[in-house]
């Protein structure tokens, strides 16, 4: 039995598939933007090994500072406006019950399942300000000016409105997983205290939902990190530079700037980022899933 | 498979329609080919069999795949050249040429994605320092020999964005002006005239404003529109910018007042609502949605989109009615109305590592043919190539396109490549970011030609 | 007696008051959620022109079916569609075979290498997955893999296998050890410990690991956009890019082709809601 059990070929063959998988389409990707981070190559003809200018150059570069910046923006948003939203959604839906409670769960999660290519298009007509829903809507209310919806003060704002519409789903329906596991022994406990929902929410969903929300506020800070698609389509980083993100900034330099190697740069530092930021989000939660 | 029957039937069709519209006498074993082809659709052999005669045919088979910036394959530039390729693949029926179309901003990115390691045969490029000198430098265009084109009737001096030290690697397809397009009939309606001074464009719009329509249609969400209205500009101040700009970047000093005065102008005319709102993140077909769906009383854009007077989707009030004029005079500007902001931009190149080069030269040079290009892209209203096209005249021109023709024909002076495309791609890159900060009030000239000094570096 | 009466008759009162409320609350979010579907859709049936009106929802002046007509030859929707399943079967295909083989060795098998190579596979998941687009098009360029199945099957596996290996993992160790001491009494080796006996029992665990792996990879666009370049393999949301360029002035059918696109995804949705709720439910609860 033991031995059957520490079989080194068996094993080997078990996790070799995996492995490889990892080595070709992750470490070995990441060693190479790591070789080109050190070069001033432009994608084409020659590579030259220019040291830590690459690196140099990202510690003043005002654009990936705003990419940065932008993501702590999203981050926030997330989760001071899309996660209380999603909570109260949730424990709502939970009272509900029947067939309307499925009914609803299944809406709020459609938005979810469609292509980001669709939803930045969609919204690129829905913020239009000269034919857009959203103004007229504004218009049928009587205001009659034109919103800029991408007006470099707002633009980063409603790039969170879309992000927050499209994610909103997702986040409910872990919420409302959730509140489902919570023991329903606890709330009629509490109903025969004469609690009332109030007393209930906050003393005994919202502990109880601790490492969900814990969960759920980690996932939104990373996603915040990630975001690429949804900004290549909608806006493009812009206007200026008021909607970059760090993904989406590395691509741009590296295929349209010719600046590979500077592109790699960023790719470093940004992989670097998303590992502490990871890792340091476990250390405060203490999740110990991770071992 | 389907798909290539759609195609082919498509092919013939066009192929047809054509023939019947020049009434070329020559082309009869062509069109009898086309015929044969429809017919049976599908059965290649027919049309092999007809092809038999044609010594084009080699027997071997052949794939050419062509990477275009023309997505439109139905309309203006990208119909020309689909209609080039389908005539040539009846003519060379060993011959595939599959085509992959992106529009310019993710075609430019996509093909330098592909000029790392091997392009596709026959490729879009611009003859512009920003876009071809490093593709140059890296050697990745395929070197043509000039005397070829001898007969070609080029327009002089259009193939010069195409060298480096003395060697051609490119042909050039327009000849680009910025013009603003405008709605005549919604011109007369109102009252409103055509501007004759940078004044009377910013009078005017307060007018249009004022009737609640969009003075000018921007693209603004592509920095090189706003680029090109500010190299618009600078030759109205100054008739013959072209050195000051290589001096400016060749230096990154951009000191000089031409270009704060310019690039205020640019600021104040958009802080003035001559341009829609939230013009700076708006692409292309929005823009120009605006303007071909009456929402817009102008549109600033290249001589190229001629073609929209033809373009069966606009409503036809609209389509109709569209003229243009350029840039009005701006006040102490030392240029003339005859004096443009024009180039040779776009055109076609082969890759230096093709598997096929001779059969991609060849088919280029097929589609540079003097009766090719100029010739269909006048028929189809596309506007001016860089050939002399005065032997194609019509009579059925659009009266758009006679317009346009007059513009260049008249003109004194051509300003060459916009300030954009001066540069390194990066400056590119910073330019067209910058100009919309520029444009949208949250950056001042000073930080902004501060910005492109710094660029240069 | 009375008086539990009475507070019965306001609580319900009170109850129908709430409840109201309630219902107010999730139909209000509920059209914040479909409502710019529904415009999508109201919008691709008008022609054009009728786009620049200013109501928020028309009544077209003619359907336009010819829109879809369009939408569904032209963006190569049937093409695109099977190139998408294709990919994504493969793709779920390959994460679940592969997390569980390793959550298998990992778990089960006795070596001491098992924890640091468990934590090296899971790292995967703090990679950003754009920042490999870069080198990634670079390798596969030089070994002639781009323009094919593999630029996407290889970093949709790689990407979403973490994932699965977490979920596996867990489910792995819920299994009481006693079945497999059984079968190995009974003379059988690993592999079809593995397969016949485990894979069997963690049926629900694998919907949930393909329905995540499916979701994650289904929309995905930018590896497809930078390493496909002919129409053989692209996937169902090209249809929509390739549309804003060639109908740069038809809206309609480009709203058209927007619908169509989301179709499929929305389609088997609504169909398997609960089975995709509860697999999502579980495993980003758990993951």
């Amino acid at each position: 039995m033991k031995k059957l059990y520490s079989n080194k070929w068996v094993i080997f063959s078990l996790v070799l598939p995996g492995i490889l998988v990892f080595v070709f389409a992750i470490l070995a990707p990441i060693c190479l933007s790591v070789y080109y981070g050190f070069t001033d190559y432009s994608g084409m003809g020659e590579a030259n090994f220019i040291g830590l200018e690459n690196y140099k150059n990202l510690m003043h570069d005002s654009s990936f500072g705003r990419a940065l910046l932008n993501s702590l923006l999203l981050a926030i948003g997330f989760i001071c406006i899309q996660h209380p939203l999603a909570i109260v959604t949730a424990a709502v839906l939970d009272k509900l019950g029947g067939r309307a409670e499925g009914f609803f769960r299944c809406v709020y999660f459609i938005p979810n399942v469609i292509s980001v290519a669709v939803i930045a298009y969609l919204w690129k007509f829905i913020y239009n300000p000269d034919f857009g829903l959203l103004n007229n809507i504004l218009k049928a209310f009587g205001y009659e000016g034109k919103i800029n919806w991408f007006s470099p003060q707002m633009a980063i704002w409603s790039v969170l409105i879309v992000l927050i519409w499209h994610g909103f789903g997702w986040g409910m329906l872990i919420y409302y997983t959730g509140i489902k596991n919570i023991d329903p022994v606890l709330y009629e406990a509490a109903s025969i205290d004469g609690a009332d929902w109030k007393t209930t929410f906050f003393r005994i969903t919202l502990p109880l939902m601790k490492p969900v929300i814990q969960i759920n506020v980690t996932m939104a800070i990373i996603s915040a990190l990630k975001q690429m698609e949804t900004v290549y389509l909608l806006t493009g980083g812009g206007p200026g530079d008021t909607t970059q993100f760090a993904a989406n900034y590395l691509y741009q330099q590296a295929f349209k700037a010719f600046k590979y190697g500077y592109g790699n740069a960023i790719g470093v530092v940004f992989i670097l980022i998303c590992i502490l930021v990871t890792v340091g989000l476990n250390k405060i939660f203490q999740n110990k899933d991770i071992d | 498979m389907k798909k290539k029957l759609m195609a082919s039937i498509l092919a013939a069709a066009m192929a047809v329609s054509m023939m019947t519209g020049c009434g070329d006498t020559k082309d009869a074993t062509a069109d009898a080919a086309a015929d044969t082809k429809t017919e049976s659709a599908g059965a290649t052999e027919a049309a092999d069999a007809a092809n038999a005669a044609d010594d084009s045919a080699s027997g071997e088979e052949v794939t050419i795949k062509l990477f275009s910036n023309l997505p439109d394959r139905k309309n203006g530039q990208g119909l020309v050249e689909q209609t080039l390729i389908d005539e040539y693949m009846l003519e060379n029926p060993n011959v595939t040429i599959e085509v992959e179309a992106l529009d310019e901003e993710s075609y430019k990115t996509k093909f330098k994605a592909y000029a790392m390691d091997g392009m596709p045969d026959v490729v879009s490029i611009w003859g512009q320092p920003s876009f071809l000198d490093e593709v140059l430098d890296a050697g990745v265009l395929a070197e043509l020999n000039e005397s070829d084109y001898a007969d070609y009737s080029f327009v002089s001096g259009s193939l010069e964005g195409f060298k480096k030290d003395g060697k051609l690697y490119g042909l050039p397809r327009n000849t680009d002006i910025m013009v603003f397009y405008y709605n005549e009939k919604m011109f007369t309606d109102n009252g409103w005239e055509v501007p004759q001074t940078y004044d009377d464009l910013l009078a005017l719009a307060d007018e249009i404003n004022a009737a609640g329509i969009v003075p000018v249609a921007m693209d603004g969400g592509d920095g090189w529109v706003l680029a090109c209205y500010m190299q618009d500009l600078m030759v109205r101040l100054a008739q013959t910018p072209s050195d000051k700009i290589a001096n400016a970047i060749a230096n990154g000093d951009f000191s000089d007042p031409l270009f704060t005065e310019a690039s205020q102008l640019l600021a104040d005319t958009a802080a003035a609502g001559v341009f829609q709102t939230g013009f700076d993140s708006q692409d292309y077909g929005t823009a120009q949605n605006l303007f071909t769906n009456g929402q817009a009383a102008m549109f600033y854009m290249g001589s190229w989109e001629t073609s929209m007077a033809l373009n069966e989707d606009i409503p036809e009030d609209v389509r109709n009615n569209i003229r243009v004029f350029v840039m009005p005079a701006v006040e102490g500007g030392s240029a003339t109305a005859t004096d443009l902001a024009a180039w040779n931009g776009g055109g076609y190149g082969v890759s230096a590592d093709s598997e096929v080069k001779d059969e991609a030269i060849k088919f280029l040079n097929f589609m540079y043919q003097p009766d090719k290009l100029s010739k269909y892209g006048w028929e189809f209203g596309v506007g001016l190539s860089a050939q002399d096209q005065t032997s194609y005249l019509t009579g059925d021109e659009t009266e758009l396109q006679l317009q346009v023709m007059d513009l260049l024909k008249n003109a004194t002076n051509i300003s060459g490549t916009p300030i954009n495309d001066c540069g390194s791609s990066s400056f590119k890159t910073t330019i067209e970011t910058e100009i919309q900060s520029l444009a949208n009030g949250s950056e001042t000239a000073e930080d902004f030609l501060a910005a492109l000094g710094e660029a240069c570096k | 007696m009375s008086k539990k009466e009475k507070t019965k008759v306001d609580s319900t009162l009170l109850q129908r008051i709430k409840k109201g409320c309630l219902w107010i609350v999730l139909i209000l979010v509920a059209v914040i959620q479909i409502f710019p579907l529904i415009w999508l859709v109201d919008f691709s049936l008008a022609s054009s022109t009728e786009m620049f009106t200013n109501g928020l929802l028309i009544i077209p002046e003619k359907i336009q079916w010819g829109n879809y007509v369009t939408a569904f030859v032209d963006g190569h929707f049937l093409l695109y569609l099977k190139n998408s399943i294709l990919i994504n079967g493969l793709a779920v295909i390959l994460v679940v075979l592969i997390s569980i083989m390793a959550a298998y060795a990992c778990r089960r098998m006795r070596w001491k290498l098992s924890g640091l190579v468990k934590t090296i596979l899971l790292l995967g998941m703090m990679i950003p997955i754009h920042a490999t687009l870069l080198p990634n098009y670079k390798i596969y360029n030089t070994i002639g893999l781009t323009d094919t199945l593999w630029a996407l099957l290889i970093p949709y596996v790689a990407f979403s296998l973490p994932q699965g290996l977490f979920l596996m993992t867990g489910f792995i160790d819920s299994i009481p050890w006693e079945l497999e001491e059984a079968a190995v009494m009974d003379g059988c080796g690993i592999y079809r410990i593995v397969f016949q006996i485990i894979t069997p029992m963690l049926k629900p665990s694998i919907a949930t690991v393909a329905i995540m792996t499916f979701l994650n990879n289904w929309n995905e666009f930018m590896m497809a956009s930078t390493y496909l370049s002919s129409e053989k393999w692209k996937t169902l949301p090209f249809s929509v890019l390739e549309f804003t360029g060639q109908y740069s002035s038809n809206y309609a059918v480009q709203f058209a082709v927007m619908a169509l696109t989301a179709a499929p995804a929305v389609i088997v949705y609504i169909i398997l809601n609960k089975h995709i709720t509860k697999g999502v439910a579980m495993g980003a609860v758990k993951g």
